[in-house]
This record gives C-alpha cells, sequence and structure tokens, in this order.
C-alpha cells in the first residue's frame, strides 16, 4: 500500500508536483498515467525518499521511507535502468544492493537466473542494451522480495517479446498480493496492464478509477439515426444537447445517454431507426483528461 | 529474515563496490607504485648528488622525506580515488539506486568514508614501509644514512606517511561530496594543491610564510619531519599541529559534503 498525502514539490519557480494526493492498493496493477513531463518520476522520487517534498509526504504501509530499515525488503523500484556504474558487473552491483539490506547474497544469483541475465552476470553493465539494463533494474527491485513495486516507464526499450513478459510479471506480482504501481504515458500500454489507473497533470491529481469507470464517465458520444433528422435534431438542441457532428447517416450526439436521447424522439414523434452508443476508449479519454495540462505546458514553453 | 541491517552492512556494500570498479582498484595500484618509484628514483638522484652537496644542504638532508618524496605524487591519486568515489555515482546516476537501498545518507557516507580509510590506510602504510626500506637500502653506507626505526621519530614519520596518504582520500570525497562531478571535484583538488601554491608565491614574502604551512602538501611535509623544518628553511607547523589542521580540513570537506546532501535532492 502506497499513500500519497497533499504531495508538493517545487523546484525553484516551476511546482512539479501540486498537491497530490492518492492511494495505490495491494493486489492490484496501478497504472500511473500523465503526459511526459507531468510529474510521474518526480512523484515517484519523492515516494522513495530521493526527494524532499516541499510539503505532504508519501507513506510505504503507513510508514516514511526514510523510516525502512531494510528498505529493499519493503519498496523494490526501477526508476532509471541506466542508473548503474557502467564499469560495474551485473552480479556486483546486485550483490553490493543485497548486502547492503542483509539480503542473503543466494537472491542475487535467483534475481539474476529470473530476469535471464545469469549468463552476462559477469559483464560490465555499461555495455548492456537498454533491454538488458532494463531487466538488471527490475532484477533490483527484486532482490528483497519486496510487497510494493514501483516502476517507471518500465516498457520503454524493451521488444515486444519483453513487453508480453513484463505484462505477465506485473500480473503476477499483483496475484501475489502485492502493491504494483507502473507509470506509463502510454494510454494503451495501461489499458491492457493496470486495473487501476492513476492519472495526473501538470503535477496536479486529475482522476483515478477502474478502466471501466474511467471510460464510462468520459463523454462518450451517441449516434442515432431516424426517419426525420432535421425534426430530432431540433428537438435535441431545444433540449441544450450538444451534435458534435450532422450528415445523411445520422447525427452524433455527445452528453447525453442514449436512452435520454431516444425518450427524447418519442417525446418528439421521431421513430428511431439506430441508437448506437461510442464509448470513449481509454486512450481518448486520457486526450480529453489531460489536453489542458499538455496544451498549458506548451504554452508555457513558448513564452518562454 | 529482515534482521535490521546497519552501518556494517552498508560498509560491505560499499566495499563490494570499491573493489569491482576498475578506476578504484587501478588508482590504489597506482598510489602503491607512485609512493614507492618515485620514492626510489629521487633517493637514487640525491644518493648521486651527495658527493656534490655543500655542508650547509647535507646538514638539513632528511633521508625520510627524501624517500616518502613519492607521495608528492602519491596525494593526487588518493584524491581522484576519494572524489570519484562518490561523483562517480552522480556522473552515472547510480546515486539514486544507492540511496534507494540506504536512504540514511549519513549511514551512506560513513560507509563510503571507512571503507576509503580502512583501504588508504593499508595500502599507505604498506607504501610508506616499503619506501622507507628502499630509501635505507639506497642510502646505506652513505653520509646520510637513514636513521633505524627505532630511532628518534622515524616510525612515527613513516606511519604518518601512510595516514597523510588516507587524510588526503578523505579530503578528496569531501570535495566530491560538495561539487557532485568528476571534473569539479578533481581539478578543484588538483588546483588546492598545485595552483594555490603558486599564488601564495606571488604574495609578499611576509606574507608567503604565515600561508605556506597551511597548505596540505606542506603539513604532509610537517607530518613526515624528523627534524622540525623543512630543507627550505620554510617554518612550518609541529608534527601533531600539522596532523590535527589535517584533519580538520578532511572534517570540514565532509561536514560540508554530508550537509549538503542532506539537504539536495538526488
Amino acid at each position: 500500500m502506497i499513500s500519497v498525502e497533499h504531495l508538493t514539490k517545487r523546484f525553484n519557480d516551476t511546482t512539479a508536483v501540486d498537491d497530490l494526493s492518492f492511494e495505490v492498493k495491494p493486489g492490484l496493477i496501478t497504472g500511473f498515467l500523465g503526459p511526459n513531463g507531468s510529474g510521474k518520476s518526480t512523484t515517484m522520487r519523492l515516494i522513495l525518499g530521493l526527494d524532499q517534498p516541499t510539503k505532504g509526504r508519501a507513506l510505504i504501509n503507513g510508514k516514511s521511507y526514510h523510516s525502512l530499515s531494510a528498505p529493499l525488503c519493503e519498496v523494490g523500484a526501477l526508476l532509471d535502468a541506466k542508473a548503474v556504474h557502467p564499469g560495474r558487473s551485473a552480479r556486483n552491483h546486485l550483490l553490493a544492493l543485497a548486502v547492503s539490506n542483509g539480503i542473503p547474497t543466494s537472491r542475487v544469483d535467483e534475481v539474476l537466473d529470473f530476469v535471464g541475465l545469469a549468463s552476462v552476470a559477469k559483464k560490465r553493465a555499461g555495455n548492456f542494451s537498454l533491454g538488458m539494463s532494463q531487466r538488471l533494474g527490475i532484477a533490483g527491485a527484486l532482490l528483497g522480495d519486496p510487497p510494493v513495486l514501483l516502476f517507471d516507464e518500465p516498457v520503454n526499450g524493451l521488444d515486444p517479446e519483453g513487453i508480453r513478459w513484463i505484462r505477465e510479471f506485473f500480473r503476477t506480482l499483483a496475484d501475489e498480493g502485492r502493491t504494483v504501481l507502473v507509470s506509463s504515458h502510454l494510454m494503451s500500454e495501461m489499458a491492457v496492464t493496470a486495473d487501476q489507473i492513476v492519472v495526473i497533470g501538470r503535477g496536479k491529481f486529475i482522476t483515478a478509477g477502474s478502466v471501466d469507470e474511467l471510460t464510462k464517465n468520459a463523454s462518450g458520444t451517441v449516434i442515432v439515426r431516424s426517419a426525420d433528422n432535421t425534426k430530432l435534431n431540433k428537438a435535441l438542441l431545444s433540449a441544450n444537447a450538444s451534435i458534435s457532428e450532422i450528415n445523411d447517416e445520422g447525427i452524433r450526439v455527445s452528453g447525453m445517454s442514449a436512452a435520454e436521447i431516444g425518450d427524447l424522439a418519442f417525446a418528439a414523434g421521431v421513430a428511431v431507426h439506430e441508437l448506437t452508443p461510442e464509448r470513449a476508449s481509454l486512450e481518448e479519454v486520457f486526450m480529453e483528461l489531460t489536453h489542458d495540462s499538455v496544451e498549458y505546458a506548451q504554452a508555457a514553453k513558448e513564452v518562454k | 529474515m529482515t534482521r535490521s541491517p546497519g552501518l556494517f552492512a552498508v560498509v560491505r556494500s560499499e566495499w563490494i563496490k570499491y573493489r569491482s570498479v576498475r578506476s578504484t582498484v587501478i588508482g590504489t595500484l597506482i598510489m602503491l607504485i607512485l609512493t614507492i618509484g618515485i620514492g626510489l628514483l629521487i633517493g637514487l638522484a640525491v644518493k648521486g648528488h651527495l658527493s656534490t652537496m655543500t655542508p650547509v644542504e647535507r646538514a638539513t638532508l632528511d633521508p625520510i622525506q627524501v624517500a616518502m618524496g613519492g607521495i608528492l605524487f602519491a596525494q593526487f591519486a588518493v584524491g581522484v580515488i576519494g572524489a570519484l568515489l562518490i561523483t562517480s555515482e552522480y556522473s552515472s546516476t547510480s546515486i539514486r539506486t544507492t540511496l534507494a537501498a540506504v536512504p540514511n545518507r549519513l549511514r551512506l557516507i560513513a560507509a563510503k568514508a571507512i571503507v576509503l580509510s580502512v583501504v588508504l590506510f593499508v595500502v599507505g602504510e604498506i607504501a610508506s614501509f616499503i619506501a622507507y626500506f628502499d630509501g635505507a637500502a639506497i642510502f646505506h653506507g652513505t653520509i646520510a644514512a637513514m636513521p633505524s626505526l627505532s630511532q628518534g621519530k622515524t616510525l612515527q614519520a613513516v606511519l604518518l606517511s601512510g595516514l597523510y596518504l588516507m587524510l588526503m582520500g578523505l579530503f578528496g570525497l569531501g570535495l566530491g561530496l560538495v561539487l557532485r562531478q568528476s571534473a569539479g571535484a578533481i581539478s578543484t583538488y588538483t588546483s588546492l594543491l598545485l595552483i594555490l601554491p603558486i599564488l601564495v608565491f606571488l604574495l609578499p614574502s611576509s606574507w608567503q610564510s604565515h600561508i605556506t604551512k597551511f597548505e596540505p602538501s606542506v603539513l604532509g611535509q610537517a607530518m613526515r619531519s624528523t627534524t622540525g623544518a623543512l630543507r627550505s628553511g620554510t617554518p612550518v607547523f609541529g608534527t601533531w599541529s600539522a596532523t590535527g589542521i589535517l584533519f580538520a580540513y578532511c572534517a570540514a570537506a565532509l561536514g560540508a559534503g554530508i550537509i549538503l546532501m542532506q539537504r539536495r535532492d538526488a
């Protein structure tokens, strides 16, 4: 369980994380979603105690990261796959981490085996490909067999095979009852990976919920075809519906449910031929939710 | 299985890190080779000159200073090792991985300082004693015969030579903590040892005598001095004052580094 409470981080004049609060529950994969530069990595660094929050706090199972006596046994994290001394071998890198947290050295070979790096364990980590570095980072996160795991953009640099592997891996971790937080700027990735999603933009909390909830609550559209589109259009407009498209095929209505439109048509005495609710894809929801923050960021950049 | 790992676990971890990277291992060997090799060369050069020396030069010749001449070179190696111990973590961003494993920054620095101190002290003493025995062999039977270890302050001078290398390594670590980047820390360290004396040389000579004795390498010469003065006649601190001042430099650099690290984001 990770609790983020009113977390705020300011760097000089920019606010990277702005009064952010959310919870990450065990047994689920929680996607941490936001456009690039929205504060996901900063939030993760704050959770790991690498950066000092300006305000607020982040707790791991009720405790601050700094108070953990063997943090690797409580939280495993992969923030930056390249955060390894390039001249040190994969095995020595993991060995130093294990020893610092009192983890038996036999565990090092176990995790190396698990991520498939056993054969290159004695090679310098600086020569690893991004995919191999990611796997070394995952091995490091798993060293202490922690109940809480954080991954920052883990699919970057992985091939399709690796992406499938990591998805199944996250599922296994969650099924074992662990808390899994995975950040991404790719909605499509989260749609297939995550159970719960926390969306942030410009460092602020935007929304959270299951993938289903997010798409349900989003302003989906309904396509309606009727015997008399002109008459129906008039009825819709007088009911303050917003028409996003109108052509011979039908009318695309947003902000109204299919049932409401059906009732309206019945009241207006128009026979309905087709009534199709179009559910927004998670991608569209994401674009809509973060549109403002992305645009703002762009404008701010131009002003500077 | 989670017995709380303390400082000792972090020291073991830092020792694995120290010995598993080429730069620190090679740096340590270079320090050993410079201390012994340069000492040998200077010793041989001085021996060849003994017959042409003036009586004053002969009278003030301190064979221990000659044998330990390699330390003037080795001090650069230890500074670089000390600085790299932390700056390489920042340049590779592995500091984040390290701090995620050891969130207590004071404990991390303490562990790094302990590993560095033990390695540099042990290797520094080995180097110093070999340099001493080389010097003794070179000057054997000459008018500049090396005093034996049991004579006067000889043993103390040799022991403090190793300690000097250790302290300069810690000073480098402190600079690395403050500056967080290899180039900055190493150039600052070498500037303090090489450029500062040149700048002091440009000052009025009445000031020089007051400032020069505070320079790290002059403090080092004072620590290994058995005569209480340098050949050049520059006034120096007594052995223990010099040792204390150098300790204070290390404490100041490390202290500043620790305070800054506690405040700064990784």
